[in-house]
This record gives C-alpha cells, sequence and structure tokens, in this order.
C-alpha cells in the first residue's frame, strides 16, 4: 500500500499547526469496546526504574568524553547595560584556558547572536570560556573582567504597561457583543488578580554536551525535543540534518523550558567546534533561574455577568503579561473563552517588554494561570448569585468549543464535577466552616481545559529477534513522565508479552523516525498509535509463522503471556517455538501516528476539589486534600497516571502558596534564583490526594488516548484560591498565598 | 591534598585540590556519576550522601574533610538500600531520577538510625530532599515499605 | 569555588594561630562558610576546621549542661538530656534548616551564621552589610526583613539564639571566659559592619546552660512545612516564676521581648508590618505552651 500526504491540524499549547504529514495505511484494529485488554490499564512499574535508582543512568551532565573541556558562560549582573570592556586576551592567557569568545567575535550560529554587548536582562550571555577543568575555568572567567556602563531598566510590569512597550502586538478577542451581556446581567463581579512569575526549577539544569567528528555534530542535550534540537543545530551550523545527532537518554524534568538548544546547546557545539574537543556547558541553579525561563506573570482584570439563575451573559477580560524579552505569548485567556458557556466574551492579551530573561512554556502555560483568575471570578459570581459554586460550574457547561463552533471529541466533564463532589464531600463543605478559631477550614473547586490530541508525525518501529523479546523504538525522549513504560504496555498487548520483556530505545534521533515533542500532553496520544501499529505488524507476521510452525490457521491463533495459544485451548508454545528458528533474521513492523478527524475540537476536562487549613497565627496554608477527577481519554498505565496528576497538584500548590520569583525594583535582578528563597513544596507540602479517572476512551482518536502531562496542574490553583476564600471569609487577589499575604488580609 | 575515603565499603586514596567538594570527588576522581548536583549550594538535596552514617550534602561537604570517613552513595549495594529500590520502585517513587539518589540515601541514613519511624519522622527526614517532579507520595510510602519489610 | 587551603588543627591554640593569618575563617559544618565563599562574600585565602577540636560533647556543667561548639544540630535535638531539660532549645534545634543542613551544622556556625537576607547573600551587589554603600532591602524588597529600623534591616537567623536568650545561656569562646549570650551579637555600625562580636582568631568553644528553667517552649513560623529559615521565632523560658522571651528574625540580633509588651521597639517597616501580628502571635504561642 502506497503512503498518503494529508494535511492536518495539530493544536499545540494553544496553537493550531498545519501541517503535511505522511501518512501510512493502518490496518490495526481498534481496542474492543469496553474494558482495555490487559495489559493496558493495569498498573506497571517503571521500566527505567533499575538505572534510575543505581545511579547508573546517565543523564547530559554526567557524560565524561576523553579531552572533554568545560565550558561556562559569563553573564551581565545588570538589567540592561552596555559591555564598554573585556578582556578576552587575559582569559586566554590563563593556562588551561582552551577558547574565548566574547561578543567581538561574531558568534551567531544561524544569524542571532548568542553573546552581547548590549545584555538586556540580568543573567544575559556576554561572553564564554572551555577550559580543561573547573579550576581553569574559574580562573578564565574572572580574567574576562568586562566593564559595563548601566543603562536605565524596565522591570516592574506596571510600569512596562505604561510605556506601552510590547513584544506583540496587542490582541483582543471579541465573540457575542459583551456589553450588552453586561447590561443585561443580574448580577456582576470585578477582579483584579496577579500570578507569579513560576520557575521551571527542574532538578537537572539545562546543559549540554557537544562533540565533533569531522563534520559530524553529536550533541548529548537535556532536551524535550530532540528532533527540534537537530534541526536547530542544523540550521545553526549549516549542517545536512543527518550529520546532526542528538541524543537525550534519561533526562531530569523539563516542564517546558527544554525546548530549544539554547545558549548552552548553541555555544557547546560552537566550542567544541573551535577546540576540535568534547566540551560540557551545565548552566549553575542561578543561572538556570536567570536565563532559562519560566511562567510568565500576569496581571488578570475580569468582568463576569450572570443572569439570575447563573447563565453567564458576558465575560470581559484582559491580561497584561510579563513578558521580559520577549517570545511567544501564552494563551493566558484561552480559559476566559472556552470553559463555560458564555456568548459575548472579550479577551485582550497585553504581552509587555521588560528587563527580564525571556518565558518558556512552563506545564500548562498560560492556561493554568487562566483558570486560576477565572474561577476566583466565577467563585464571586457564585457568591453574589447565591448559587452553590459547582452548580454554577455545571449550569455553564459548554457543549463544544465555542471559539471554532466545533463539537469536542469527547467530553465528560459533567461526570467529573458527579465524581468530585462526592469524592470530597462536596455538599458538606459548609460544615468545614469553622468556629472562628485559630485554624481556619474552606472547600474550593476549580475545572480543568487543555488540548492533549496529539498528532502526526511519530514514528514507532518493532521488531521480535530470536529471543522472543520484543524491541522498540521510537522517535521520542523521555523526561521523567513515564512514556517508554506507557509505549511497552501498549506495544506488549499486541504481542502478548509482559511489559517489562519490552526493550524500548529512546532518546536517540538515529534511532527512528521523528518522535513528538515532549509538551503540549503530545507525547503519549501522539505515540501510542503508531507504536500499537508497528507492534501489530510484527503480531500478524508471528501468528503467520506461528500457523506455518504448527499448521493452525493463523485467524485461530493468539498471543498471550509469552505464548502462543491456540484460541480453543490445545495449543500452548512459547513465543520462542517461533521466534527461535530465525537465527539472526528478525521480525520488523513499522507503524506511524495519522491525523485526528477533522472538524473537531480535542481537549482534556477535569476538576479538582482542594481542601485548606489555614492557621491565622502563622499565616500558613495546608493543602489538607485534593479530590482530582479527569477525563483524558483511555488510561494505559494508571500508576503512571496517578503520579502525573501528583506532579501536577504538586506544581499547582507551589504555584498557589510559596512559589514567586521577586525582582528587585532597585537593579531589576531577581533576588531569588536559587532554592533557598524560591520555595518549590516538600515533602511535608503533600496533601493527601484522591485521583480518579473518567477512564472513557476517546472515540475519534486513535487508540482513545489523549495527554496528561499538563491536566493536572490546570486547576489546582483556583481550587485552592477559592477553598482560601471559603476558609477566611475574604479573597486574596495575588499568589502565591503566603503567610505574608495571609496575615495581612487577616489585617496584619 | 591526599585524602583516604572509604565509599560504597572500598577504600580509595585521591588526590585533589583543598577546595574541592566531596560531590566533586565522587563524580570527576571517582566516576561514580550517580550522586547528582543540582543546585550546588545546599538547598535541594539531590547530593545526599551517607557519610559515617549521617546524610549529608555532598555539594557542601569539603573532600579534604572526610579523610579517613566512610561514604556510601547511590551506587552501593547494601541490602537495606536494594530493598528501598524495590519499595520506590512498587510505588512510583520517582519520576525524573535526578532527585532519586539523593532520596535513597537520606532514606538509607534514616532508617539505618531508626528501622521503624512513624510517618511523622519520614517526612522529617526526607523534607531536605527537593523532589520537582511531585513524587513524594511514591516516596513516603516507599519508605514506609521498606521500613515495614525491615523491622 | 575559589581556592582556598583547608586547615584541620589539632588544638584551639593552632586554631586560634591558623585564624590569625590572612582572611582566614572558621569552619563548623561549612553549610553557610562554603555558600558564602562561592558567592565572594567575605572572600578567605584559608578555611579553619574546628571538628578536630573535641568540641563535641554534650555533657553536664554545674546545675546545666556544657554544649560544644562542634556538636551538629541533628544531635542536639536527639540528646535525651536536652529533650528533657530544654525543650525550646531541642525543638529549635529540630526546625532549624533542613534534616542534612542539621546533620551538617554546628552549634558554633548554627549561632555563627550570616544573615539570609538575599540582598547580603547576591553575589553581584555590595550591601552595606558586607562594606558597601546601601541597603539595598530598605529600598528594595524587604517583605522578609526586620522590624526595627537601622543601617542594615536584614535579621538575626539562627534558631538556636532564640531559646539560649531566654533561658539564660552563656558562650565560653578561645579568648573569653563565659559570658551571657547577648554579648555574642551586635548591631552592625558604620565603622564595623559585623555582627558578631568574635574577635581576630577568636571562635565559639562552648555554650553553657544555666539549670533547666521550669518549663520552655519555642514557637516558629517558616515559609512552608519544611526546609524554610525562620520568619519569625519566639523561644519563652520560665524560671523562678519569672517568664523571659527571645525572638529572631526580627532584628539584627537575636532579641529580648517584653511579656508585657513584646512588640515594644518594633515598629514594622514598610513591608513588613505583617510580621508584628506573627510575631505577636508566636509570642502567644510561646507563652501557652510553657
Amino acid at each position: 500500500m502506497s503512503p498518503r500526504l494529508v494535511k492536518s491540524e495539530a493544536v499545540v499549547e494553544g496553537r493550531t499547526e498545519e501541517r503535511w504529514s505522511l501518512v501510512e495505511d493502518d490496518h490495526t484494529p481498534e481496542y474492543p469496546d469496553g474494558p482495555s485488554p490487559a495489559p493496558i490499564g493495569v498498573a506497571a512499574q517503571r521500566l527505567t526504574a533499575h538505572a534510575r535508582l543505581t545511579g547508573s543512568a546517565r543523564y547530559t551532565s554526567d557524560i565524561q568524553l576523553p579531552g572533554m573541556l568545560q565550558a561556562a558562560i559569563l553573564r551581565s549582573p545588570f538589567a540592561n547595560a552596555r559591555l564598554t570592556a573585556i578582556d578576552a586576551a587575559a582569559a586566554r592567557a590563563v593556562p588551561g584556558v582552551r577558547a574565548v569568545l566574547t561578543p567581538a567575535d561574531g558568534f551567531a550560529p544561524g544569524g542571532s547572536a548568542v553573546l552581547t554587548d548590549a545584555p538586556a536582562y540580568a543573567g544575559a550571555p556576554v561572553a564564554a570560556v572551555a577550559a580543561d577543568d573547573r579550576d581553569a575555568l574559574a580562573a578564565g572567567l574572572a580574567a574576562l573582567a568586562p566593564e559595563y556602563e548601566e543603562l536605565p531598566f524596565v522591570a516592574g510590569i506596571d510600569e512596562a504597561l505604561g510605556r506601552q512597550d510590547f513584544t506583540a502586538d496587542p490582541s483582543e478577542y471579541e465573540r457575542g457583543d459583551p456589553d450588552a451581556g453586561m447590561r443585561e446581567a443580574a448580577a456582576s463581579v470585578s477582579l483584579e488578580l496577579r500570578a507569579p512569575a513560576q520557575m521551571h526549577n527542574c532538578m537537572e539544569s539545562h546543559c549540554a554536551v557537544a562533540a565533533w567528528q569531522g563534520d559530524e555534530l553529536t550533541t548529548w542535550i537535556s532536551t524535550q525535543g530532540m528532533f527540534a534540537i537537530q534541526a536547530e543545530l542544523a540550521d545553526a551550523f549549516d549542517l545536512d540534518l543527518e550529520r546532526v545527532r542528538v541524543i537525550c537518554e534519561y533526562m531530569g524534568g523539563g516542564f517546558g523550558s527544554k525546548d530549544q538548544a539554547g545558549a548552552e546547546g548553541l555555544l557547546a557545539a560552537g566550542l567544541a567546534r573551535i577546540t576540535s574537543r568534547p566540551v560540557s556547558v551545565v548552566l549553575s541553579r542561578r543561572e538556570e533561574n536567570l536565563d532559562a525561563g519560566y511562567r510568565a506573570p500576569a496581571q488578570f482584570t475580569l468582568e463576569v455577568g450572570a443572569a439570575a439563575d447563573g447563565t453567564l451573559t458576558a465575560i470581559d477580560a484582559s491580561a497584561v503579561i510579563g513578558m521580559g524579552r520577549g517570545g511567544w505569548t501564552p494563551p493566558a485567556l484561552e480559559p476566559v473563552k472556552s470553559v463555560y458557556r458564555c456568548a459575548n466574551v472579550r479577551a485582550a492579551v497585553l504581552p509587555v517588554r521588560q528587563n527580564i530573561g525571556s518565558p518558556r512554556a512552563f506545564r500548562a502555560p498560560g492556561v493554568m494561570e487562566g483558570v486560576w483568575a477565572l474561577e476566583n471570578a466565577i467563585d464571586e459570581l457564585a457568591a453574589a448569585l447565591d448559587i452553590d459554586p459547582l452548580e454554577l460550574r455545571r449550569r455553564n457547561h459548554a457543549d463544544g468549543d465555542q471559539a471554532t463552533g466545533r463539537p469536542y471529541s469527547s467530553k465528560n466533564l459533567l461526570a467529573c464535577y458527579d465524581r468530585a463532589a462526592e469524592l470530597a464531600g462536596w455538599a458538606d463543605r459548609d460544615s468545614l466552616k469553622a468556629d472562628g478559631g485559630r485554624i481556619r477550614r474552606g472547600m474550593g473547586c476549580a475545572s480543568q481545559i487543555w488540548w492533549g490530541g496529539g498528532g502526526p508525525p511519530a514514528y514507532a518501529e518493532a521488531r521480535i529477534g530470536k529471543d522472543g523479546r520484543p524491541v522498540l523504538s521510537v522517535g521520542m525522549q523521555d523526561l521523567g513522565t513515564g512514556t517508554i513504560t506507557a509505549c511497552a504496555i501498549i506495544a506488549a498487548e499486541r504481542l502478548g508479552v509482559p511489559v517489562e520483556d519490552v526493550r524500548v530505545h529512546a532518546g536517540d534521533t538515529r534511532l527512528a523516525g521523528h518522535g513528538p515533542f515532549s509538551g503540549g500532553s503530545m507525547t503519549l496520544a501522539s505515540m501510542a498509535p503508531a507504536v500499537r501499529a508497528a507492534a501489530h505488524e510484527v503480531r500478524e507476521q508471528l501468528l503467520a509463522l506461528a500457523s506455518d510452525r504448527f499448521e493452525i490457521a493463523a485467524g485461530d491463533l493468539t498471543l498471550e503471556e509469552g505464548e502462543i495459544r491456540s484460541v480453543d485451548g490445545t495449543l500452548r508454545e512459547p513465543l520462542t517455538e517461533v521466534t527461535g528458528k530465525l537465527a539472526n533474521a528478525w521480525i520488523r513492523g513499522g507503524g506511524s501516528r495519522g491525523p485526528n478527524p477533522s472538524g473537531i475540537a480535542v481537549n482534556t476536562f477535569g476538576c479538582q476539589i482542594a481542601q485548606v487549613a489555614v492557621d491565622t497565627v502563622t499565616g500558613m496554608v495546608t493543602v489538607e486534600r485534593v479530590v482530582a477527577v479527569h477525563d483524558v481519554g483511555r488510561i494505559v498505565n494508571p500508576m503512571g497516571a496517578r503520579s502525573q496528576v501528583m506532579g501536577g497538584i504538586l506544581q499547582g500548590i507551589g504555584f498557589a502558596l510559596t512559589e514567586e520569583r521577586v525582582v528587585d525594583p532597585t537593579t531589576g535582578t531577581s533576588v531569588n534564583p536559587g532554592l533557598e528563597d524560591y520555595k518549590v513544596p516538600t515533602i511535608a507540602d503533600l496533601p493527601e490526594v484522591v485521583c480518579e479517572f473518567v477512564n472513557v476512551p476517546d472515540p475519534r482518536l486513535p487508540t482513545g488516548v489523549r495527554g496528561l502531562g499538563e491536566p493536572p496542574i490546570v486547576p489546582t490553583a483556583g481550587a485552592i484560591g477559592n477553598a482560601l476564600a471559603q476558609a477566611l471569609g475574604v479573597r486574596l487577589h495575588e499568589a502565591p498565598y503566603t503567610p505574608r499575604r495571609v496575615l495581612e488580609a487577616l489585617g496584619g | 591534598m591526599s585524602v583516604r575515603v572509604e565509599v560504597n565499603s572500598q577504600e580509595h586514596v585521591v588526590d585533589v585540590p583543598e577546595e574541592w567538594t566531596l560531590a566533586a570527588l565522587l563524580r570527576d576522581r571517582l566516576g561514580l556519576t550517580g550522586t547528582k548536583v543540582a543546585c550546588g549550594e545546599g538547598t535541594c538535596g539531590s547530593c545526599t550522601v551517607v557519610l559515617d552514617g549521617r546524610p549529608v550534602l555532598s555539594c557542601l561537604t569539603l573532600a579534604a574533610a572526610v579523610d579517613g570517613a566512610a561514604v556510601r552513595t547511590v551506587e552501593d549495594g547494601s541490602p537495606l538500600l536494594e530493598r528501598l529500590r524495590e519499595a520506590f520502585t512498587e510505588t512510583d517513587g520517582f519520576q525524573c531520577g535526578f532527585c532519586t539518589p539523593g532520596q535513597l540515601m537520606s532514606a538509607l541514613a534514616l532508617l539505618e538510625r531508626d528501622p521503624s519511624p512513624g510517618r511523622a519522622e519520614i517526612i522529617a527526614a526526607m523534607s531536605g530532599n527537593l523532589c520537582r517532579c511531585g513524587a513524594y507520595e511514591g516516596i513516603r510510602q516507599a519508605v514506609e515499605r521498606a521500613a515495614g519489610a525491615t523491622a | 569555588m575559589r581556592a582556598f587551603a583547608y586547615i584541620r588543627p589539632a588544638s584551639a591554640d593552632e586554631a586560634s594561630a591558623a585564624l590569625r593569618t590572612g582572611s582566614a575563617r572558621p569552619m563548623g559544618g561549612g553549610t553557610d562558610l562554603l555558600t558564602q565563599l562561592d558567592r565572594g562574600i567575605r572572600p578567605a585565602d584559608s578555611v579553619v576546621d574546628l571538628r578536630g577540636l573535641g568540641l563535641d560533647d554534650i555533657a553536664p556543667h554545674e546545675d546545666g549542661l556544657a554544649i560544644g561548639a562542634t556538636v551538629r544540630v541533628a544531635d542536639l535535638a536527639r540528646d535525651a538530656a536536652v529533650a528533657g531539660g530544654y525543650a525550646a532549645l531541642a525543638s529549635a534545634a529540630s526546625a532549624a534548616a533542613s534534616p542534612q543542613l542539621r546533620e551538617m551544622g554546628t552549634v558554633g556556625g548554627n549561632l555563627c551564621q550570616q544573615p539570609r537576607c538575599w540582598y547580603f547573600r547576591h553575589p553581584d551587589l555590595q550591601c552595606w552589610l558586607r562594606g558597601g554603600d546601601t541597603c539595598y532591602a530598605q529600598i528594595g524588597d524587604h517583605r522578609k526583613h526586620g522590624l526595627e529600623p537601622g543601617d542594615c534591616i536584614s535579621v538575626a537567623p539562627s534558631d538556636l539564639s532564640a531559646p539560649l536568650l531566654a533561658m539564660g545561656a552563656r558562650i565560653e569562646t578561645s579568648e573569653r571566659a563565659a559570658f551571657p549570650i547577648a554579648e555574642l551579637y551586635r548591631r552592625p555600625s558604620e565603622d564595623d559592619r559585623t555582627t558578631l562580636t568574635l574577635g581576630p582568631g577568636e571562635f565559639v568553644t562552648r555554650v553553657l546552660l544555666p539549670a533547666p528553667p521550669e518549663s520552655s517552649a519555642y514557637a516558629r513560623a517558616g515559609e512552608r512545612h519544611a526546609w524554610s529559615f525562620a520568619l519569625a521565632g519566639v523561644a519563652a523560658a520560665r524560671s523562678g516564676g519569672v517568664v523571659s522571651l527571645a525572638a529572631i528574625g526580627v532584628s539584627n540580633i537575636p532579641r529580648l521581648l517584653d511579656p508585657e509588651d513584646p512588640l515594644a521597639g518594633l515598629p514594622g517597616l514598610e513591608m513588613t508590618g505583617w510580621k508584628r501580628r506573627l510575631l505577636a502571635g508566636l509570642v502567644d504561642d510561646a507563652l501557652n505552651a510553657l
């Protein structure tokens, strides 16, 4: 059968991308109706456990190559400055220093300068040094002795807005007649809310190792998108794609921030070329927090009106987003357009420029903070209308995507509300409200929306040899989310082998065809159909060979528990009875991801309910319990899925309670670019979590799988904010809800 | 300077600069890269190793100061650590795995000091090990499980 | 990390001599010192490790206890005599910093740690306390700083110092016989930008606790449920019917509070008014726990 070239749409973090995709015929039967066939849906341990728990997993910063140099970046200490002097010669004269790059060298792979003599934010790369070891490196950096002329800077969002200096044109979305809708409202609320800059702080900082062999470049890099890095490096160094190999076997988290080669990747490659030695660049925690992205802070203004029965009549929203030096503007007002049914909506986004590094996508970028803002307003509205907050949400359920008019492929949000309410004891929430004593409790809810439909291109190859153990090669990387294990589960089902018998090769551009960027909750929804198709092709061949071997019709044979069995139960032979005859031959199968059906919107949904306790003496907020019910299609690995939910909730708790970059107004530099003063949750901040899924496979998607990376972080902070408002009887308009803000709200 | 140190029951004599850290000694001199440096300033716990029975931060421990000491790292093969590995696997007590060597070392030191800690003791002992993926529930359960198996 | 020499003296005299050489600095657990050196805060050409001096005992002393300066904070927290007689101190020792920092950090180091001010610890800023012209906190973001106006508005960070002050502990150093712990601390001044009274070559050797109080308690608030330097901490001790109160996190020095008017002299600054409410609450907590 010949492949076809089809045009399809994929939604990545709110960006609709039109792509041409090569699609192969896929004769893989869909899963049967009803419960997923095992091991799909059965809790499976991670295949990476041994490597990650013995220290044998090699992360990028563990790569040690013969002759490898250490390199580091000199960064501007000023928010805005001009470099007036730098002593490259002195640095080059330091024993052990092998290369020095300053702005004068014009290092601009791909046409954009990596080093600048006009640093416009604290942490901007100014120079780079490569040296034999860390001591020589430190001496080389010190010898550069840069001098700067300081320039005025803009740090605050308000000041940036006042200057009307935008990183992209302000946008205004409008549907219906918001002004008329607001006039006909029986009740309306108006809120201003401030969301902090949340730092990713992946435990593994951004890092890269580069080595050249002739004009071939191999780069080990901690990345969520090895093929994107391959293309970026090929373009930067003017190489054929196949001359660039990118490897990311194990990585220590990304959360959206590892989406580009970055200064570290470009400099590693550039310095390695100059020195003809492998070069390693590992960012410090401080650099990580100054120049590797963050969730863009936002100031929301929301006005929401409703009829007396709760029907929304208008939403009028604006978001001023602190974009630092610029970049992709996150869809912070997408939730305002899509979470609830409302005919009249205005949503204005103003991305302002500051003398701060650029934001990058951070788990549900825009949407998480946008939902936080919207859900605060919806709860205020519920109070104004005297309607139960969850009931108000039910009454404004959106049946389809209102911006495009398309139906959802699958939506079970109402079931999420019902189940979450039951699990949380929502009906009794008012009885939590305390007696006015020291500890006050509250319960709040929030809805979740995100995309996560996946799409092409994604390729997988499966093979099986004489040992009867399937090998899967996939063009993706595993951030730590567990997609490798999930792929093994998908393949194991088709091949009738234990999950742990499937070996998965990933994290290397040479291994397999293109795979998805690990972001936007795209990975598994993209990979699963390709893996299933590849494994199915192997299965068909195995059954055909077994038919020859045992003289039973292939249709009467099946693969189960590592055995070839006849449907009538008379034959039970190990798989190796067939594969053992292969000698050094392989049975191979390939699979690719086809496009999603057109004319539909694919989204994920859910509801979380948080219960908090506030200590009115210390101002400390404790999240005691979170109930999370999400509708993300078919669940492949319940254990891994639960872990994703736990992770999202904890990062949501961080946003809500402790995480906040603080930029000094006097100098424009961050005063908490480390984990002492930038506080992420600890094990002591872990709440009880009750997690369930509406395990309904998406009927419109191949394999019925949607993404789960982003969804769990989306509603957490909003639910906590609403719970806190119930507990205190007053709403906090700025996150995180630190002891200071709580005590100030209490009249401290 | 010359440092004599026992690492995972193996004796080493290593020559290191006096300002070097134990983390650098382990990773750069002995090639034991299982120990991870995630912050380098004593705030995250990723580099935790067990030094003479104490969980310590190898990024803030001078290599020179461990002369004569016994160090255990994630590469150790002791039965208790193996039991912890099994428990972490069973409870999904890790995701990306970068903080995990430190988590295992804090757990190991705890269980060696107190074979049957209560939940509050476990949370207190593990609270210096940050996990950005948020695997804390599995981590807590894993330590409880390993403690149960020990007791 | 800047290059420096590592010196591990075997006697107090050797240690004093080593500390008088060049820009040597004393080291206990090193957890604060090494981060300072990495950031260029008060650089040193040598560090003098005090852990070889035999100062790692907790022993009976007169009616009370003598605690060696290099006793680990974690061992202090676990010590039965301390827990039995000095509940506030055991509580402070088990709440300070993180588990690993408590295992590494020493009693002397905890008492002598530098302020946690995010400007003081900024590698690119030379604040007033580090000899510069500007207290960046006063004109910048001082949400976590003190309640007292002054040239420097950073706060005393040592959890252990509050109960020791409230319980009337005394300090012995390599140069001085026992003196009240309050005299270990000073407000930094224009011509001496330090918060400790230790002279050249001088280091803390022992902390002497008087007879156990009838009752003591420590109340503390952090930014999250564990591993947070204190936003504020209040220790209360009752001896012979007299109640003493001491606080950290509100002033340059660990500060005794008047039980009748604990907020006296602590007006709060533009961004720290909330801490007055916090302090009042912690005072109540500590007193109620007596």
